[in-house]
């Protein structure tokens, strides 16, 4: 079954064309990585994807429903980190994870289940402005699973991450259907099956695993 | 999901940012404190005409106050990139406007606190249950009028120059009736009941169409 299916996705910034004419299919629990140089449309599709950014054209079916019509239903069902980790710099890393509790109507015992996950138990309560910049990365994946959404869209989850990222991911990607986006072709390889390549906001192909076009 | 949870969740996120940092309120209570002085010492203040005078101070240390306050709102919200993991959640955005209208109406009572009784012993005009009930009215309507023009600007490189180009023809009638009320509570001429009583109407009329324009302001 598809989870994600687009047509003609493409998208404008004023004159500039960012996205055009992407078409991506992606089934139940697979691993799609969107791979490309600087400005070649992976922040723009990705935020497609994950229903945070109206495509100009095109048309996008999540989990069979519209993904702009229906949004609001499908944020129960995604998760998404985006390029900047976006926490509350005062709040401790709990804290940031309590107050999407809230607002993802998930208990708040989650939040120690989850910190575990992502490696963060012993910074628990320590503000997010004094974490290091792989820490806040960790807490931005950690909130992107806090409501245990079965789809998961990664843009750059592996920067500053460290040596252990592809642990990390690998555990936190396990059971769901990912599209990630990575300037990491051996990252890439290791976790996904497949790979999406674009080029100036246009897709130049999809390969299967070891056989990234470049 | 239960709104009020949401909007409890953000108006406390909010609050405690700002109890941690202490960005805002500092600020602003000099800020009023300093209208104040300016105004004292820039008229010639005296017993009789200090009742004329000090509710107009008010209303300009209120007005200006109020748009640094709820600038803030969704500016901080932007600089953090905060506001899209904000609005990814299935939160309802109405809840989430209601929770940031909670909080910087909070903030700015936080800043009437200084300003009422500053104005009293600057001005020794009578700082009375009916001056706070005026002023407090008319946060509330400010408040959810401020934070929605914040959200809307918030997207735009000209923020700082626009709020108050929007905002401030909207608070005009919040100056106008909380004007009347607060001369009155001051002993001048001026029907209290009436000027309270539309400045009630006017927090219903904004409070319904601000909740009503939120889910568009924020939902794109």
């Amino acid at each position: 079954m598809s989870i994600i299916v687009g047509n003609g996705l493409a998208h404008r910034f004023g004159n500039e064309l960012a996205l055009e004419g992407v078409d991506l299919v992606v089934d139940a629990g697979e691993h799609i990585a969107v791979l490309g140089d600087n400005g070649a449309g992976k922040t723009t599709l990705l935020r497609i994807l994950a229903t945070a950014l109206r495509p100009t054209a095109g048309r996008l079916q999540i989990a069979g429903l519209d993904a702009f019509r229906e949004r609001r239903r499908l944020r129960h069902y995604l998760g998404y980190v985006a390029h900047a980790p976006g926490l509350y710099p005062a709040l401790s890393a709990a804290e940031n994870l309590q107050f999407f509790c809230d607002l993802q109507d998930v208990s708040r015992s989650r939040v120690e289940q989850v910190l575990d996950e992502v490696g963060l138990t012993s910074v628990a309560y320590r503000r997010s402005d004094q974490l290091s910049r792989g820490m806040q990365q960790r807490l931005a994946i950690a909130r992107a699973i806090l409501h245990e959404p079965r789809l998961l869209i990664l843009d750059e989850p592996d920067a500053s991450l460290g040596s252990d990222a592809a642990d990390l991911l690998m555990r936190v990607m396990k059971d769901k259907t990912v599209v990630l986006a990575t300037h990491d072709h051996a990252l890439a390889n290791r976790l996904c099956q497949r790979t999406l390549v674009l080029r100036r906001g246009r897709s130049v192909g999809t390969a299967t695993r070891l056989r990234v076009v470049r | 999901m239960n709104p009020l949870r949401v909007v409890l969740a953000v108006a406390r996120k909010d609050l405690r940012s700002e109890w941690r940092t202490r960005e805002l309120v500092p600020a602003l209570a000099q800020f009023i404190i300093l209208a104040l002085l300016i105004g004292n010492f820039g008229f010639q203040i005296d017993s009789r005409n200090a009742s004329t005078i000090a509710p107009g101070i008010l209303w300009l240390a209120l007005v200006f106050a109020g748009l640094v306050a709820f600038g803030r709102t969704f500016a901080a919200e932007r600089e953090q990139a905060s506001l899209e993991a904000m609005l990814m959640t299935p939160a309802s955005p109405v809840a989430i406007f209601a929770g940031k209208a909670l909080a910087a109406g909070a903030l700015l009572v936080m800043c009437e606190a200084v300003l009422l009784p500053a104005l009293s012993i600057l001005f020794g005009t009578p700082f009375s249950g009916d001056v706070v009930a005026a002023v407090l009215l008319a946060t509330v309507g400010m408040a959810a009028l401020g934070v929605l023009f914040a959200a809307i600007v918030a997207r735009v490189r000209a923020r700082e120059l626009l709020l108050p180009l929007l905002t401030l023809p909207l608070w005009i009638p919040f100056v106008i009736a909380g004007g009347v009320a607060v001369q009155s509570a001051m002993g001048l001429p001026g029907n209290y009941q009436q000027a309270i009583g539309l400045l009630l109407d006017f927090d219903i009329l904004f409070i319904v169409l601000t909740s009503l324009a939120a889910r568009f302001v924020l939902d794109e």
